[in-house]
């Protein structure tokens, strides 16, 4: 199988660099459940470095130091002191700096990962590589893309307010579109990010539909579901301005493939004649949009083993948006097919 | 409406930039509150534990104790209390982190060096099968067709020269990307099958048991 072969290739890689990080070198090419049990978890530990040299032994003194440290009258900072960093950025120019987010002191530190999701093996060991053989594309060696024209045009003429004027908006339409970079293997299309959405204009009557609404979403993506407003006021459909009707959640990292793999394994098979995603959905940017009624919703691990604890009635169908590294939506649907989601009727690009 | 349920995150952030202080360092200022059934009716006191009978005569004003339930839920979530460590114990955390960040990289850079090999092998290949001859000599670049972006460009020696590439590069019959042969206008375009898409497991293995195991 691909994905007993990716550690493999991940050590020796390491082996070529520096010492091996991981004791995975000795890569067992049979598993078997008898044989694992004789093996040891850690083929070396760390009782094998080799003890202080003498002079340390002999020159530790922990009592001397610190009354040494005493006497110059420099204690250590409290123990109990750590290091908060400014609230607010103050610019670059601000002698308070605040650390880089993967700093665990930072504000904006984000632990984990704290599970590797079987999507990410699969993905790394198999679909990545896939994708990039199947839509490659060969550029022979000295040739030059040339140059793109302008994707914004100047006003050109003779009038005198053409001068300084903002530049003409896109071709074909308010939005410009992303730009499409060749396929290489920097740029493999990838899951970034889900969004789950709901909207429940009965919450403008009664909260109690918002309040299922959101701990269902909550309950299905891991992640703390956020409240909206409505924006207009929408006589049509009696929607109120500054009412809260909606809920979404953004899910990312570990958890977006999480919630994609339980989407893709659990909850989509159980649908009852599901066609399964139009093949026109997404926003030309990669970014792919489907729905679930509620009872769609409602086959979800999460919601199942405790269905009676919500009143039926209230439980919300939802809008699931998954966002991908690709810039079209061709690329977007490629990569979705290959995980597991199928499309139906005319693609549209 | 009570909205400042949502107002104090429980689990994961909802949104990671607008997210500043981690829910671990929040103190959780409101005080453990009994779950209450909201009445509208004028009785004071419940003195009985027991669920309340949803179909009396005022049970349109009682509140469903589903939601009661959801909502003391939303309004109480299990914050856990911030991470406080000692000298010791933050400078040991940290040079964990550190350690975990490294290894992170390291197998992220192996990760792109495996697709970096494979994309240069196959560049290789394609650039091959370009200048490749139909009798199997390679000519020079100056006689073989396919430079540019469309391999169907023909060079000095026409189409004797590079046809693989030419076929190579075809994106037809190619599953997934909706270029089927024939498949405008079908109903299935293109798709990958579905039996693909199946997630990777570790087990059940290829052979299940060491049926040739001593001790």
């Amino acid at each position: 199988m691909a994905l007993r072969e990716l550690p493999l290739r991940a050590a020796s890689a390491f082996c070529r660099h520096s010492r091996p990080v991981l004791n995975a070198a000795a890569p067992s090419t049979s598993r078997c459940a008898s044989t694992e049990a004789l093996q040891d978890v850690q083929s070396s530990s760390s009782f094998e470095v080799p003890p202080p040299s003498e002079e340390l032994v002999k020159g530790y003194d922990p009592i001397a130091r610190s009354k040494r440290r005493r006497l110059g009258k420099k204690p250590l900072p409290q123990s109990r002191y750590q290091f908060r960093p400014p609230k607010y950025y103050r610019g670059p120019l601000h002698p308070h700096q605040p650390p880089p987010s993967s700093d665990p002191s930072s504000r904006e530190y984000i632990p984990g990962p704290f599970s590797l999701p079987r999507l990410e093996q699969t993905y790394e060991s198999t679909i990545a590589s896939d994708l990039l053989t199947l839509t490659y594309h060969h550029l022979p060696p000295g040739y030059k893309t040339p140059e793109k024209l302008q994707r914004l045009r100047e006003w050109t003429g003779d009038s005198p307010y053409f001068k300084n004027r903002p530049l003409r908006p896109p071709r074909g339409g308010s939005s410009l579109r992303l730009l499409d970079q060749k396929r290489d293997f920097r740029n493999i299309p990838e899951i970034t990010k889900v969004t789950v959405h709901t909207m429940v204009p009965q919450a403008m009557e009664n909260s109690a539909n918002l309040h299922v609404a959101g701990m269902i979403v909550q309950a299905i993506t891991n992640v703390r579901a956020v409240a909206h407003q409505a924006r207009h006021n929408v006589v049509g459909w009696g929607l109120r301005k500054d009412k809260y009707v909606a809920v979404t959640a953004d899910v990312e990292r570990e958890d977006a493939l999480h919630f994609v793999a339980k989407l893709v394994d659990v909850v989509l098979p159980k649908i009852k004649e599901w066609k399964g995603v139009s093949g026109s959905s997404g926003d030309s940017s990669g970014n792919i949009t489907f729905g679930l009624t509620p009872d769609q919703l409602a086959l979800f691990p999460e919601i199942e083993v405790n269905y009676d604890s919500y009143p039926p009635k209230m439980i919300p169908g939802c809008h699931i948006t998954i966002h991908t590294s690709a810039t079209n939506d061709r690329d977007a649907r490629f990569l979705l097919q290959s995980v597991g989601i199928p499309f139906y009727g005319r693609l549209v690009d | 409406m009570n909205l400042s349920t949502f107002s104090r995150p429980a689990l994961r952030p909802a949104n990671c930039s607008a997210f500043r202080v981690p829910s671990a360092l929040r103190q959780n200022a409101t005080p453990f509150q009994k779950p209450r059934i909201h009445r509208a009716g004028a009785r004071a006191a419940d003195f009985s534990s027991t669920a309340q009978m949803m179909k009396r005569k005022d049970a349109r004003n009682v509140v469903d104790p589903r939601i009661t339930n959801i909502r003391y839920h939303l309004s109480h979530p299990l914050t856990p209390r911030p991470l406080r460590f000692s000298r010791t114990r933050a400078l040991r955390h940290w040079t964990i982190h550190r350690a975990w960040l490294l290894f992170l990289r390291k197998r992220r850079r192996a990760q792109e060096l495996d697709l970096e090999r494979q994309y240069m092998s196959m560049r290789s290949a394609c650039e091959a099968l370009r200048l490749l001859d139909e009798s199997g000599n390679t000519v020079s670049p100056a006689e073989a067709g396919g430079f540019g972006p469309d391999p169907g460009t023909l060079g000095m020696r026409g189409k004797e020269v590079g046809r693989l590439y030419r076929q190579t590069m075809s994106k037809k019959g190619l599953v997934g990307l909706g270029l089927e042969v024939g498949g405008g206008g079908k109903s299935w375009a293109g798709g990958v099958p579905i039996e693909y898409a199946r997630l990777q497991t570790d087990f059940p293995s290829r052979e299940g048991w060491n049926h040739g195991w001593t001790r």
